[in-house]
């Protein structure tokens, strides 16, 4: 049963994980000049490149978390191979410091849980997204689901701070997403192990946390 | 847990642990300063690091560096998502990990303050950041704030009234606003500050300083604002229901 509430605890922001600093790259997105009607593509560009990298990541952690929880390091490194940003790096582990804090608390002797020990280093974001899903019992599917809905809904919000959009308009951005999350789910859930985990780049949003990074202005971490 | 990264573990309330000291309040009515001034009277005999909570900004965390008040490094600025208030309260998460970043990396600290995104009346610290809170309003702010009251006003460790000199400059009455403080506090302290009063430096350090005494002897025990004035019944010595 907490499968089915554990997909929409991880997808809402009111979960306590610290979310809500963060703005999934729009905030210096728009600071490089991209306009408010390119937040859509904006979206869709990160679902298909860096969205599916993290998906896939969050399945293979999951899978790892409940198969052989000792191995966690092993999709930690390469999703660390794949993260050449050292900014977006540090927000991933904010992010996953987040998860890991909560999953402490609620599930100290699951051994997956237990296994974040042995990172030796702050878990990554999709890797703690895939250890809170196994303890939650969700599916690989849902944990997918979850990680891109999360990366829209993270751009969305922040664009309601950064922006002149209607609430309602940044809702309809995540609807019109749903068949990009879906094919990308089906993507991420091909993916085989660490080794097979995808490697696409999003170049400028890579350079944009780079600027980022030196801005004395900014409302969000990332 | 975490050790050879610095992943550090969610240490437990209590004397273990440094004294973690929030500062909240509106925009504009001193916190930086009240925390450079804390540091400054401080830091002889306390070892501090700082938390910053900017809205737009690094300003503040930028402003207590040049104050020269601390190591550079020990002051950090967290980023809030524009949720300040959020940020102390429903979700402390990116406030935690900094103060547990810098209990690591300056152990062993006996004082970490937080200071608060200037925020609105209604904005107080979560326990579970914060082992105490100060709560600052000043003159300049209007005469009437402190009588109107709300949970930092009313229910912080402690209330300071600051900018005490400004008030012949802005028409209130400092005295006045004090006792109406004290009125709607039930006995918690209220600290009248001025920078240019020494003696109210010195016992706004001397309350943190003790403060910092009683959490190292296991003697503190926080307690919570709460966000709602609390359902209070007036006692009932004057009349009777019915």
């Amino acid at each position: 049963m907490s499968a089915e509430l554990g997909a929409l605890l991880l997808t809402d922001g009111r979960l306590p994980t610290g979310g809500h600093a963060h703005s999934a790259g729009l905030e210096p997105a728009l600071a490089a000049g991209l306009r408010a009607d390119q937040v859509p593509a904006y979206i869709d560009a990160r679902l298909r490149t860096v969205g599916l990298v993290e998906a896939a990541a969050a399945v293979v952690a999951l899978r790892i978390a409940v198969d052989a929880p000792a191995r966690l390091g092993d999709v930690q490194a390469e999703l660390m191979a794949r993260t050449p940003s050292a900014p977006l790096r540090h927000a991933s582990e904010l992010l996953g410091r987040g998860l890991a804090r909560l999953a402490l608390r609620l599930w100290p002797d699951h051994a997956a849980v237990a296994a974040l020990h042995g990172l030796g280093q702050p878990p990554l974001r999709p890797v703690a997204l895939g250890v809170v899903g196994a303890a939650l019992g969700m599916s690989a599917a849902a944990i997918a689901r979850a990680s891109l809905y999360d990366d829209a809904q993270t751009v969305a919000a922040a664009s309601l701070k950064l922006l002149p959009v209607d609430p309602a308009d940044a809702t309809g951005w995540l609807l019109a997403s749903a068949s990009t999350i879906e094919a990308v789910v089906s993507r991420a859930l091909a993916t085989t192990g660490p080794d097979d985990l995808p490697a696409l780049t999003a170049p400028m949003v890579e350079l944009w946390s780079l600027d980022h990074h030196h801005s004395t202005r900014r409302i969000f971490v990332s | 847990m975490f050790p050879e990264s610095g992943f550090p573990e969610a240490s437990a309330p209590g004397p273990a642990r440094p004294l973690r000291l929030g500062v909240a309040g509106p925009v504009g009515t001193g916190k930086s300063t009240i925390i450079a001034t804390l540091c400054r009277g401080l830091s002889a005999q306390l070892e501090i690091a700082v938390v910053t909570n900017d809205i737009y900004t690094d300003e503040d965390a930028r402003q207590l560096r040049a104050a020269g008040v601390l190591p550079v490094e020990r002051i950090r600025a967290v980023e809030t998502g524009a949720c300040p208030h959020t940020a102390i309260r429903d979700d402390v998460t990116a406030n935690l990990l900094a103060v547990e970043d810098l209990e690591r990396d300056f152990a062993p600290l006996d004082l970490v303050i937080v200071e608060s995104g200037g925020d609105n009346l209604t904005a107080t610290f979560s326990p579970a950041l914060v082992d105490a809170q100060i709560f600052c309003l000043d003159v300049a702010g209007g005469g009437d704030v402190a009588r109107k009251g709300g949970p930092g006003i009313e229910r912080a460790d402690l209330l300071v009234i600051n900018k005490t000199d400004l008030a012949p400059y802005v028409g209130v009455d400092a005295e006045q606003m004090v006792t109406d403080a004290g009125a709607v506090r039930d006995g918690l302290p209220v600290l009248p500050v001025s920078q240019h009063d020494q003696a109210s430096v010195d016992a706004l350090c001397a309350w943190v300083s003790a403060l910092a005494v009683a959490h190292q002897q296991g003697q503190h025990v926080p307690q919570d604002p709460g966000p709602m004035a609390p359902h209070f019944h007036a006692p009932d010595h004057d009349h009777a229901h019915g």
